[in-house]
Formats: C-alpha cells, structure tokens, sequence
C-alpha cells in the first residue's frame, strides 16, 4: 500500500484511492491529504490551453484607456511594469511583472507541457524539472490580485478622467478564472503519480 | 491513555515539499522529484524570525513614506498608503477604504503578529492549541498576497496616468519599502514549519503523563 505524509502535522496514513470527486483527509488534523478530480488531466490541459490563448488577447489589447486634457493613455500589463522600470523604480517593476506576466505563462506553459503528453500516458522530456517549477512559481501568480488593483485605481481616478474598460480588463477576468481552474483541476499527488507510472 | 498516530519522522521517513513522494529522509534526495527531503525544513524557527524582523524593520518606512506623488497642473502631492485610504473615506468610497485597510495596513501586520505567535509556539513559549494555530498559518499563507494590491495600484497609475504638464504619477521609495514588506512576510510564512507546533505538543503530551500506565487500546 501506498503511504501519504500529512505536510501540516507529519503524520504518516497509508493511501488508498478515493472514489472520484472525493478527497482522503488527514486523521489528525484534517487538512487535505490528496484528492481525486474527475477528468483532471482533460480539465488541467484544456484550462491551461485556453489561458494561453486569452494572455494572447490579454497582452494585444488595453485594459483601461484614459483620456485627459486631450490625450490619451492606455494600461496593459507589459506598460504597468515597464513604466514603473522607466521611471527609475526598477526592482518593483520587474517584481510587477514577474507577479502578473511571466508568472502566469510560466505556469501555463508548464501545465500545458506536463499535462498534455500524460494525457497518452507518456511524460515529456523534462517533465519532473517543468513540474517542480511550477509549485515554485504557483504562489508568485497573483493575476487576481492585480485585478483588484485594476478595480481600485479605477475608482482613484474616475473622478479625474475619462476612463474606459477595453478587451483586455474583460479577457484578464477570464485568465484568472482560466488560470484558478487549471490549479485547481488537478491534484500534486495525483499529478506526480501519473509522472511516476509514465516513467521518463 | 490512547496511542498517538504514527508520525513519519519516527520512522525517519520524509514527505517530500515538492511532490508529496514519501522516502526515507536517509535518502537525501526525492526519488520521484529529486528535491531535497527533510524530515523538519531546517532552522526555520530562525529563517522564519529573521524575515519577519526584516519585515517589521521595514513597516515604519512603508506606512510613513509617500508610495508615489501625483503633480497636476503643476500642483505636486504626495501619498502615503494609509493617505490613500483616507481619501476613499472621505468620498464615502468606504467599502474600498476597507479593502485597502485590511488588504495593505492590517494583513501584513496580522501576519508579523500571527508568525511570531506561531513561532514561539513552535519552540515552546506559549501553548496554545495547534488546531487554533494551524488555522492562523493557513490563513497567512492564503491572505499575504493581497497586500501586493497597493504595489499594483501604483503601478497602474504610473502607466496610465502619463499626461505630460497636464498630469502625472510617479512612483516614491515608499512603495519600495511596501512591496519588501510584502515579500519578506511571504518568504516567512513559507520558512515556517507547521509540523513544529504538532512536534511541541507531542511533547508536552509525553512529559506531562510520565508516570505512564501501560497502553490498555
Ligand atoms: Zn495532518
Ligand atoms: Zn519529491
């Protein structure tokens, strides 16, 4: 039998299959051991699929445009962290897009590279490197987050300017959404056993 | 008395942080993930204590120095978070003045206060419940990131609001000093070890029944 470690109070359960949609629980402390997802690696490489293609939109179009004394701004997320670069801030600027741009598509990318071919039952060259880096760069995404600032500054500056929502806030909802939904669709345990069982 | 649950460090078995792979800790390296097993993360009482130290050091300058200045028709002001926050209140924008409060001034503080609370409980100083003290880390660890909104706030304003002598945000030290605050207190919460407080009641539990009867189950 197998045997799973609770990462919260370290006690050692043995581990075996739960039925879909149902997750094992840690006897002692009740946290979470390891679940099973129905059709996670559907789930996980269609979600990761389409957040790829809406970074594509998310990146081509403004999020916010802004018109004030006869000119006109626009807001993306490359112009958030590139303008704060330019302004001398550079360390928040490559923290800012390393929170909202390469982050997200890093983890992306990942899932979908990882996902796809153990869909076949097979693992791609690489995959235990791509997948360890992707619970290393998971708490680093924070498109969420960023989506709340959208809210706020939007609220800043109504007063101020004329200000209008583009493609790209209405996609970036969606990514996060996309990207929540990718996380979710598939479980660590489950993900590295299937890694596991297709060897390398 | 009733046994306890098996733990895997009295096996000297290992749980491995990146993929969940249980192997012995003599192993040194995961055998599914090749990450490096522990059977407690190491000096994380010390790591822990040292990024929130730093934290704190780095809270007086991020509620006290302006994040960014905002200058408009030659008119130039400058606001610190906690200003931004009065501004929305004085609008009667009050359910963002709320956000920005909890999100920017009481999270990160609630997690100094939390971390250190947890960290003396791991060695020992304070006993409290681990279930109680369980929750709080989870919660610092799922609640952190969303002090980073102020951080996105000016970074939104700077790219958007570039209008020449018309007006213009730039961005100040303090946001700097705002987004280290942030950062340190995530690093601290993952250099924490949950399993410590678990380890610390287990033997409080051991000593306090030493005239041990034998184990009727
Ligand atoms: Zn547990
Ligand atoms: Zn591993």
């Amino acid at each position: 039998m197998q045997r799973v470690v609770c990462h919260f109070c370290d006690t050692l359960h043995e581990a075996p299959a739960v039925p879909e949609g149902t997750a094992a629980r840690c006897l002692r402390c009740g946290v979470v051991l390891y679940q099973n997802r129905p059709a996670s690696l559907v789930r996980t490489t269609a979600f990761s699929l389409a957040a790829l293609a809406l970074m594509g939109i998310v990146h081509g179009f403004p999020f916010l445009i802004m018109r004030a004394g006869g000119m006109q701004t626009e807001l993306s997320l490359y112009r958030a962290a590139h303008e704060l670069v330019k302004e001398g801030s550079l360390v928040i600027g490559w923290g800012v897009g390393l929170c909202t741009i390469v982050a997200p598509l890093m983890m992306a990318c990942g899932m979908l590279y990882v996902c796809t071919p153990l869909l076949f039952g097979r693992a791609a060259p690489g995959a235990r490197v791509v997948a360890r880096w992707i619970s290393l760069t998971e708490p680093w995404n924070m498109i969420e987050v960023f989506l709340l600032g959208v809210l706020v500054s939007l609220l800043k500056l109504g007063q101020l300017a004329d200000l209008e929502f583009g493609t790209g806030f209405w996609a970036f909802a969606a990514l996060m959404v996309c990207m929540a939904a990718a996380v979710a669709g598939i479980d660590r345990n489950e993900l590295w056993d299937r890694l596991e069982v297709a060897g390398e | 008395m009733r046994r306890r649950l098996p733990k895997a460090s009295d096996e000297g078995l290992a749980g491995c942080h990146t993929c969940g792979k249980v192997a012995a800790v003599s192993e040194g390296r995961c055998p599914r993930c090749g990450g490096k097993l522990h059977l407690r993360k190491p000096a994380s009482v010390q790591r822990t204590v040292a990024f929130l130290l730093a934290a704190a050091a780095l809270y007086v300058p991020a509620n006290i120095l302006p994040v960014m200045v905002m200058s408009e028709w030659g008119d130039v002001m400058e606001s610190t978070i906690l200003e931004g926050m009065v501004e929305f209140w004085k609008r009667e924008a009050y359910p963002i003045a709320v956000v920005i409060f909890v999100a920017s001034i009481m999270i990160p503080l609630i997690k100094i206060v939390a971390l250190s609370w947890l960290c003396a409980a791991a060695t020992g100083r304070v006993k409290p419940s681990p279930q109680v003290l369980g929750r709080i880390y989870w919660f610092t660890e799922l609640l952190g990131r969303w002090s980073m909104v102020d951080i996105f706030v000016v970074s939104i304003l700077v790219a958007l609001v570039q209008f020449g002598t018309v007006m213009t945000v730039e961005p100040r030290p303090g946001a700097l000093a705002f987004g280290g605050v942030v950062v340190l207190t995530m690093f601290a919460a993952m250099s924490f070890d949950p399993r410590l407080l678990w380890d610390q009641l287990d033997l409080e539990q051991a000593t306090d029944t030493i005239p041990a009867l034998p184990d009727n189950e």
